[in-house]
């Protein structure tokens, strides 16, 4: 069962609260028992005083025979009080107006002279609560009288009553409403939350630059709104990412699709030779490839976003890859007189062909880059671990710091005047960095002082 | 010419099946492959694909992947099932692994993925053909007067020695063992160098221009041709 937090507050403080005022409701009684206890017991003590008292002034059997006068006058007004006198023999030698059944064991077990405690029992419905004590009388020689007396609780019976239904209801009331409070309060304290949940549902495509305001956030909730924030951050970068990808597509196909149709166009206005036609569609065959190029490259790259790309793994000796690369460039770089060196060996666990095209993209760039007699240093190192670091640098004209993070993105020219130039799709280095990270490794570039350098780094 | 093969096989042209459903595609492949000199069938859907492959005899058969009703997949269970060992080049518009090997798995014997260039799928047709026919392994290739030595490997032409580098001697070989025929930049890229993927640089091209300063320059008739848009093609000008 999904239970909200504003109900789950409220219900956890409700139980609380109910424990604690039935604790204390239940305390209370208990007080209100003892101290009726202790106000029984002192007026039964009085009362037995009186009667000891009484008992004790009795010289002769006629003091005996007005002794319940004696004693009926001092209990006048004193409706709930009862007293009995009996002899050892179980004579009863007085008993107040109102007589009451007395338990046994309060005639077999007379207590001290001052009792500690009152025995209480009901009967008939009504409770009462005794002493008895054995009380000598000032006839010489005869034995201690037994006195014991008795108090109808029914006087108080009915305030105790009233007193815990009241009470009762006290704590039921504050129980109902500790909890609604505690559900509006909850409410409160979590409204926070909801402002959060309000931000975030207001959150489209368009409006992804929204952030929640920390400043006005509890303590509590900072990091939450944090980890929000930073999702936010990273999604509306993704985001930005991805229309600049859209747009950068649109703009990159647009020029060789406009070159298609104004050239079809142009060569379908008039009648022509065929070898004029030929022209056409050669031409358009060539644009067409690079096209088909690149819609395969950009797929490439949309599968490695996806973690599409799974490289199959196998030892691959870089050092003959990288030979291999550069038999196949060879050409270029001697056109171009660029001195060519390779240094180290070292083997990487991955997928060689993806390999080869990472390292290959790298280095057609840097072939591209070098000016005529310039020179590419390929350097090949085992770093801490079972790392790998592959360099290449080249001369040529230093980079510009700020275009150097953005190397490697898609379609990213340092020089916009260098656009379409050497026929690149300029996707190459993307794809470098994507079959890099396929393989849990990092690519980066520098550049000072008219040396550029391409490091890629795993483990 | 001992090594030059044209489609014409014992004196018989070879028999291609089209399995393609995309109206299009379907016609021009069948233009482009029966302009290449071979006879070519067309079924636009998986079913008449199947009956046609089950029925009729080809040399070779092209299979689109994505088909209505019957899939590529299936017709090519059913021709191996039937124990047809008929090679077959399926097309696919996604480059997705599972999908080739799949394929591969099914009995396919090689795929090309859309889009691709024409010369390149003219290039794998021709292998695939080639494949099933022994020729005999030649010791000297020739074109007019150019020769190339396997053995010795050498390369003369009117008798003059021309030297060349270990890649380009694997270039005029590859040109010459399949002189007439037009290949694309990136069958030579994978033939000759072992790459297999699209370099956005022309390597190729100034290969191609070395090869031929030293083996067309002084000579006549220039016989390595470029082919605008599509590649480069060794063969003796009909004119000679």
């Amino acid at each position: 069962m999904r239970l909200s937090i504003t109900l789950r507050l409220a219900l956890l403080f409700a139980a609380t609260t109910a424990a604690v005022l039935l604790a204390l409701g239940l305390f209370i009684g208990q007080l209100v028992d003892r101290h009726f206890e202790e106000l029984d017991l002192a007026e039964l003590t009085g009362k037995l005083e009186l009667t000891r008292h009484a008992l004790a002034s009795v010289r002769r059997e006629a003091d005996l025979q007005a002794l319940p006068v004696r004693l009926d006058d001092a209990l006048v007004g004193h409706h709930s009080v009862s007293v009995a006198i009996e002899t050892a023999d179980g004579k009863r030698l007085y008993q107040s107006h109102h007589a009451v059944a007395l338990p046994p064991a309060l005639l077999a077990n007379p207590g001290a002279d001052t009792p500690a405690y009152a025995l209480g029992w009901e009967h008939d419905g009504r409770r009462y609560r005794a002493v008895s004590a054995l009380a000598p009388s000032g006839i010489p020689g005869q034995a201690p009288l037994l006195v014991a007396v008795v108090l109808d609780l029914e006087h108080h019976a009915g305030f105790t009553a009233t007193f815990r239904t009241a009470l009762w209801a006290a704590v039921a009331t504050a129980i109902l409403l500790a909890s609604l409070l505690g559900w509006l309060i909850a409410r409160r304290g979590l409204a926070p939350v909801r402002s959060i949940a309000g931000v975030a549902r207001g959150i489209s495509a368009e409006r992804l630059h929204d952030r929640l305001a920390i400043e006005e956030v509890p303590a509590e909730l900072i990091e939450l709104v944090n980890a929000f924030n930073e999702m936010l951050s990273r999604l509306e970068d993704s985001f930005r990412r991805l229309s600049d990808f859209s747009s950068d597509i649109a703009h990159e196909l647009r020029t060789p699709v406009s070159n298609l149709l104004t050239q079809t166009q142009v060569g379908l206005s008039k009648s022509r030779s065929s070898e004029e036609y030929r022209e056409i569609l050669a031409s358009n065959s060539e644009e067409l490839e690079r096209l088909s190029r690149m819609i395969a490259d950009m797929l490439f790259l949309a599968k490695a976003d996806n973690q599409l790309i799974v490289p199959f793994r196998e030892e691959v000796d870089l050092r003959a890859e990288i030979e291999s690369l550069l038999e196949f460039y060879a050409v270029l770089a001697e056109e171009k007189s660029i001195r060519i060196t390779c240094g180290g060996q070292v083997t990487l666990n991955g997928d060689r062909l993806m390999l080869r095209r990472a390292i290959g993209n790298v280095l057609s760039n840097a072939i591209r880059h070098t000016p005529d007699g310039g020179y590419i240093r390929i350097e090949l190192r085992q770093t801490e671990g079972r790392g790998v670091l592959l360099s290449i640098e080249n001369s040529g004209e230093t980079i510009p710091a700020e275009h150097l993070p953005r190397l490697f993105d898609r379609f990213y020219r340092a020089d916009p005047s260098r656009h379409r130039e050497g026929e690149g799709t300029g996707l190459g280095l993307a794809i470098t960095r994507s079959i890099v990270h396929a393989h849990d490794g990092e690519v980066s570039v520098s550049s000072t002082s008219g040396v550029t350098c391409f490091s890629i780094r795993w483990g | 010419m001992q090594n030059a093969l044209t489609e014409e096989h014992a004196g018989e042209a070879m028999k291609i099946l089209i399995v393609e459903d995309e109206p299009k595609t379907g016609d021009y492949l069948r233009q482009g492959l029966a302009e290449a000199g071979f006879v070519v069938d067309l079924a636009r859907d998986g079913f008449d694909g199947m009956h046609l492959a089950l029925t009729e005899a080809y040399d070779l058969i092209l299979l689109d992947v994505m088909l209505p009703g019957v899939d590529g997949w299936q017709v090519l269970q059913a021709i191996r099932r039937a124990g047809k060992d008929i090679p077959v080049l399926f097309l696919t518009a996604r480059d997705d692994v599972e999908d080739r090997v799949k394929g591969l798995e099914l009995g396919a014997d090689d795929y090309l993925v859309k889009p691709f260039a024409f010369a390149e799928l003219l290039a794998r047709v021709r292998t695939l053909l080639r494949r099933g026919s022994k020729a005999k392994e030649a010791e000297t290739l020739t074109a007019a007067d150019l020769e190339l030595d396997l053995l010795r490997r050498r390369v003369t032409r009117g008798g003059k020695r021309i030297d060349l580098t270990a890649k380009e001697f694997g270039l005029l070989e590859l040109l010459l063992r399949r002189q007439g025929e037009v290949l694309p930049r990136s069958l030579i890229a994978s033939q000759v160098w072992d790459m297999n993927f699209d370099s956005d640089t022309n390597v190729i091209d100034v290969a191609v221009r070395r090869l031929r300063a030293k083996v067309d320059d002084d000579f006549e008739p220039k016989l390595i041709r470029t082919v605008r848009g599509m590649g480069y093609v060794l063969e003796v000008p009909e004119a000679a």
